[in-house]
């Protein structure tokens, strides 16, 4: 391939998680450079999310685009990211800004990438610019050099690519494991939920395989700006390479939930077997698996989709697949050997890096779908093409109810009959999309597009549209009903990048457990558990061991919905790398800061107001006839005692008094968790709140005195 | 191949054992550097623990580091360990030092039993682990 | 009437914490069960009678992926 450009520098060694020190790379004019991180910045940010959200902020501006030049990716770890002994420590966060909304985006993703990027000498990586030119950026951290090179390689989807990279940048077998690719597919050349790729090599199956930076749409971004692929190598991982302050306190933390893992995944939660899909009948038993586009929450097909018959029939057995080094609860399961059956890869045998809960609801039951194999090659395709399965699943549901209410008809798609369920059509669709063909080529833009399209040009309702388009702040809902939790509801809808479950799942605290039962309860989960939640995507860590598994001790615990001896375990590997002395306060406020700056960020790019923190009724109730009828009993149930309704009275009549009511709902719980966070009735961070956090930094107080 | 033999009547937990094998693997008299280890225990017998060779910590890593030698024995391939302890957390008989990164095992060398003056400690022969 | 996670629920002669669990369909493993404060280990789910009035808590502990 042809150098364009070349960068050495010299080696630095990690002082406690931090090398100081981050890579700034321009495509446009291929320049290359390092900065020193300054004490204020880590003090305030921490890493990982918190370095991306600074590093975007300085480098646009309110009237920046996602697809101008001066949006960057940035990608970091954390200061405890790369550490091997405890489950889950190698997440890169990726921060940009997002072409569904023009708006700052984060997405975490495992893989190997952002640990060998802080081995190679650099906390966190901007790409910044524009090439006309396909780029491959290459960074050797046992040889400290950054080179950029003209791509002169034809693949074009992760899977083939990522192992062409691997096999072409490694020396043998055994240096592999030392690579870590990021790249995306087809679809980023059209798609606004396309993603990215982050790579880490399978040394028993000597295979790569593939993680996904998922939500919203940086796949596009890094195609739009002309890059191929990110390539890091780093050889010779070992536990102390963080030079941690005090070793013990991680090992002693990582050998303890090791133990715990082994002694009880198994009566639980099953993940080394299926990884996070142990919960698909689980929801579905709840009453909580999205179908039809969220229309309901069961099916009676879903046993043709449970876990077991994953486990049985497709999902390989006995392997560790942790997607960084020494992660025990090793969720990162697969297909091997798995024949494609439609498209351009037909006939291969490949390796399908899922599904999760999330791609088997999304693949599956929201879009009617109830066939394992089907679930699994989209999941392939969705991987390989880089199209994050969660948008995917929620926006072809909104496509296909759409057509089922006759929207549009099948001379509008060109032959596509968008019927839940309708397998070859799904799967010709996802093609469509990857091409940019078609009527895929529109559905591929995802719900806040299709919705302005179909009104503009299928006349359709746009009350109706905002009802059942599944998005807000332009990202996709997550796979997760949230109809029936009013706290789901502001888990979804009161987020900083819009609906994923990152930042609080509460739906069994709320609906099940009955255990915040008034809106200050609620609020205060609203505030403990997001902050609690983001903070794993400032140091580089995955939330998985936090409370998919439980401890012992959680039986005596008078909160075992904070998992409180896991909890230690965080403060104990944090203090342990950092050398700080912090306790479970500490972190929350360190998590506060850069949510509240990411609060304002929002707002400076002139969303992220309580006008933005709504939701489309589809999450919260019943939009149409059908749907109260499924849940007559309930909803009867509720009209007459929460509202002293006549259910006696018409279908049509009820559902408007429970909208009304539910919206109600809604807008006090805003009330509440805005109160809690601290922010005015408008949804702005107050400067007396700024103040508490010592995030009064001038730029915040310029933005939030013109909103206050 | 040979493994460790405990008989617990004969212990008394003088920590030689432990001594030898600190000193010839890490050339320290810590005995927590040993690759072996004896609990003491009040009023009841001291607790012995050493690998077997039963070799189901093979599949546990994940870095493909431990392997059977020749003669059975499982070893580590130090240079591909990261130090993750998933195997220390899957087999008591895996112990570890803050002061290293690797952790680690008995090799079935003999230097404690030879060590051993009451007998305590031997080595048997058995079958090699499949 | 006893409570079940704060909600009033009709009271049943010799019901035990198996059947409660059956009839609301709580097929979820991570359960911790608490009766008047009391932690009930799950060995004794299908021989604990509740009685009327008792506070009995079933809480669900999942995550969410």
């Amino acid at each position: 391939m042809k150098l364009l450009a070349e960068y050495k520098y010299n080696p630095t060694e990690i002082v406690k998680g931090y090398n100081d020190r981050s890579l700034k790379i321009d495509i446009s004019d291929l320049a290359i450079s390092e900065k020193e991180i300054p004490q204020q910045m880590k003090e305030k940010f921490i890493g990982g999310k918190g370095f991306g959200l600074r590093y975007l902020w300085d480098a646009v501006t309110p009237e920046t685009k996602w697809n101008s030049p001066e949006n960057e990716i940035v990608i970091s770890s954390g200061p405890v990211g790369g550490i091997t002994q405890y489950p889950g420590s190698g997440k890169s966060l990726v921060v940009s800004l997002t072409p569904l909304n023009d708006t700052p985006m984060d997405s975490n993703v495992g893989g190997h990438f952002g640990p060998l990027l802080k081995f190679a000498g650099f906390d966190a990586l901007e790409i910044i610019g524009k090439s006309a030119k396909e780029l491959i950026v290459y960074i050797d951290g046992n040889e400290n050099i950054v080179k950029i090179f003209e791509s002169d390689i034809d693949k074009i989807d992760s899977h083939e690519l990522s192992e062409e990279l691997t096999d072409r940048f490694a020396a043998d077998e055994i240096d592999k494991r030392n690579y870590s690719i990021v790249s995306t597919g087809s679809a980023a050349r059209y798609s606004n939920v396309a993603m990215l790729n982050f790579t880490f090599y399978d040394v028993k199956r000597q295979k790569v395989r593939l993680k996904q930076a998922g939500r919203g749409g940086i796949g596009r971004v890094f195609n739009d700006k002309g890059l191929k692929a990110l390539v890091v190598k780093y050889a010779g991982v070992k536990s102390d390479l963080n030079n941690p302050a005090n070793i013990a306190k991680i090992n002693r933390a990582g050998i303890r939930i090791h133990k715990e893992i082994n002694r009880f995944d198994t009566a639980q939660n099953n993940m080394r077997k299926i990884g996070t899909a142990n919960i698909i009948e689980v929801m579905n038993d709840y009453d909580l698996l999205p179908t039809h586009n969220f229309k309901f929450g069961a099916h009676e097909d879903v046993k043709y989709i449970e876990s077991k018959v994953f486990i049985e029939k497709y999902i390989t057995q006995d392997v560790p697949d942790g997607c960084w080094h020494g992660c025990s609860l090793s969720c990162a399961k697969a297909a091997d050997d798995f024949e494609i059956m439609t498209g351009p890869y037909k006939g291969q045998k490949v390796i399908v890096d899922g599904p999760e809960y999330e791609n088997a609801a999304a693949l599956g039951s929201n879009i009617g779908i109830f066939c394992p194999r089907t679930i699994l090659e989209l999941n392939f395709y969705c991987d390989t093409y880089g199209i994050d399965t969660i948008s995917f699943g929620t926006m072809v549901a909104f496509a296909m109810e759409c057509y089922e209410s006759g929207i549009y008809t099948k001379e509008d798609t060109n032959g596509l009959e968008l019927n839940f369920g309708n397998i070859p059509h799904t799967l010709e669709l996802i093609h469509q999309i990857a091409s940019g063909e078609g009527f895929g080529k529109i559905v591929g833009m995802g719900v806040k597009y299709m919705k302005k399209y179909f009104i503009k040009n299928f006349n359709a309702d746009p009350e109706f549209m905002f009802d059942i388009g599944m998005e807000q702040k332009g990202l996709e809902y997550s796979e997760y009903l949230s109809k029936e939790s009013l706290a789901q509801q502001g888990g979804y809808g009161l987020t900083n990048k819009g609906p994923q479950h990152d930042e609080a799942w509460l739906i069994f605290m709320d609906m099940v457990n009955n255990q915040i039962p008034t809106f200050e309860d609620k609020a205060e989960a609203l505030h403990y558990f997001p902050m609690f939640r983001t903070w794993f995507g400032l140091v580089g860590l995955c939330k998985l061991p936090w409370n998919d598994i439980t401890p012992q001790s959680n039986a005596t615990s008078k909160e075992p919905a904070k998992m409180p001896e896991h909890v230690q375990n965080y403060v104990d590997i944090y203090n342990g790398v950092t050398g700080k002395d912090v306790t479970i306060h500490d972190m929350i406020k360190e998590s506060e800061r850069v949510y509240n700056f990411q609060r304002i960020f929002n707002i400076r790019m002139g969303y992220g107001k309580r006008i933005n923190d709504k939701t489309p009724y589809r999450s919260m109730g019943p939009v149409t006839e059908e749907e109260y009828l499924s849940r007559q009993d309930r909803y009867d149930k509720q009209l007459e005692e929460l509202v002293g309704f006549d259910v006696s009275k018409s279908t049509q009549e009820k559902m408007k008094a429970l909208r009304e009511y539910r919206e109600n709902q809604y807008e006090l719980l805003t009330d509440a968790v805005y109160k809690r966070r601290g922010w005015s009735k408008n949804g702005v961070p107050t400067i007396e709140k700024l103040k508490d956090l010592e995030m009064d930094l001038p730029e915040l107080i310029e933005v939030v005195k013109e909103h206050l | 191949m040979k493994i460790l033999k405990f008989e617990k009547e004969l212990c008394i937990g003088c920590h030689a054992c432990e001594e030898a094998c600190s000193e010839l693997y890490f050339k320290s008299s810590d005995i927590k550097k040993a690759r072996l280890k004896i609990t003491e225990v009040v009023d009841d017998f001291n607790i012995f623990s050493g690998c077997n060779q039963c070799g189901e910590c093979v599949n546990v890593c994940p870095e493909g580091a431990l392997y059977q030698a020749k003669n059975g024995v499982i070893r580590m391939k130090k240079d591909l360990c990261v130090g993750c302890m998933m195997c220390v957390g899957y087999c008591d008989d895996f112990h570890y030092h803050d002061d290293y990164v690797e952790p680690f095992k008995c090799l079935s060398c003999g230097a404690c039993a030879r060590k051993c003056p009451t007998g305590a400690l031997s080595m048997i022969d058995v079958e090699v682990s499949s | 009437m006893y409570k079940l996670n704060d909600r009033d629920e009709k009271y049943v002669n010799g019901i035990t914490i198996a059947d409660v669990i059956k009839e609301k369909k709580f097929t979820y493993k991570k359960l911790i069960v608490k009766v008047n404060g009391k932690f009930v280990d799950p060995i004794n789910y299908d021989n604990y009678i509740i009685r009327d009035g008792d506070d009995v808590k079933i809480h669900h502990l999942l995550a969410g992926g």
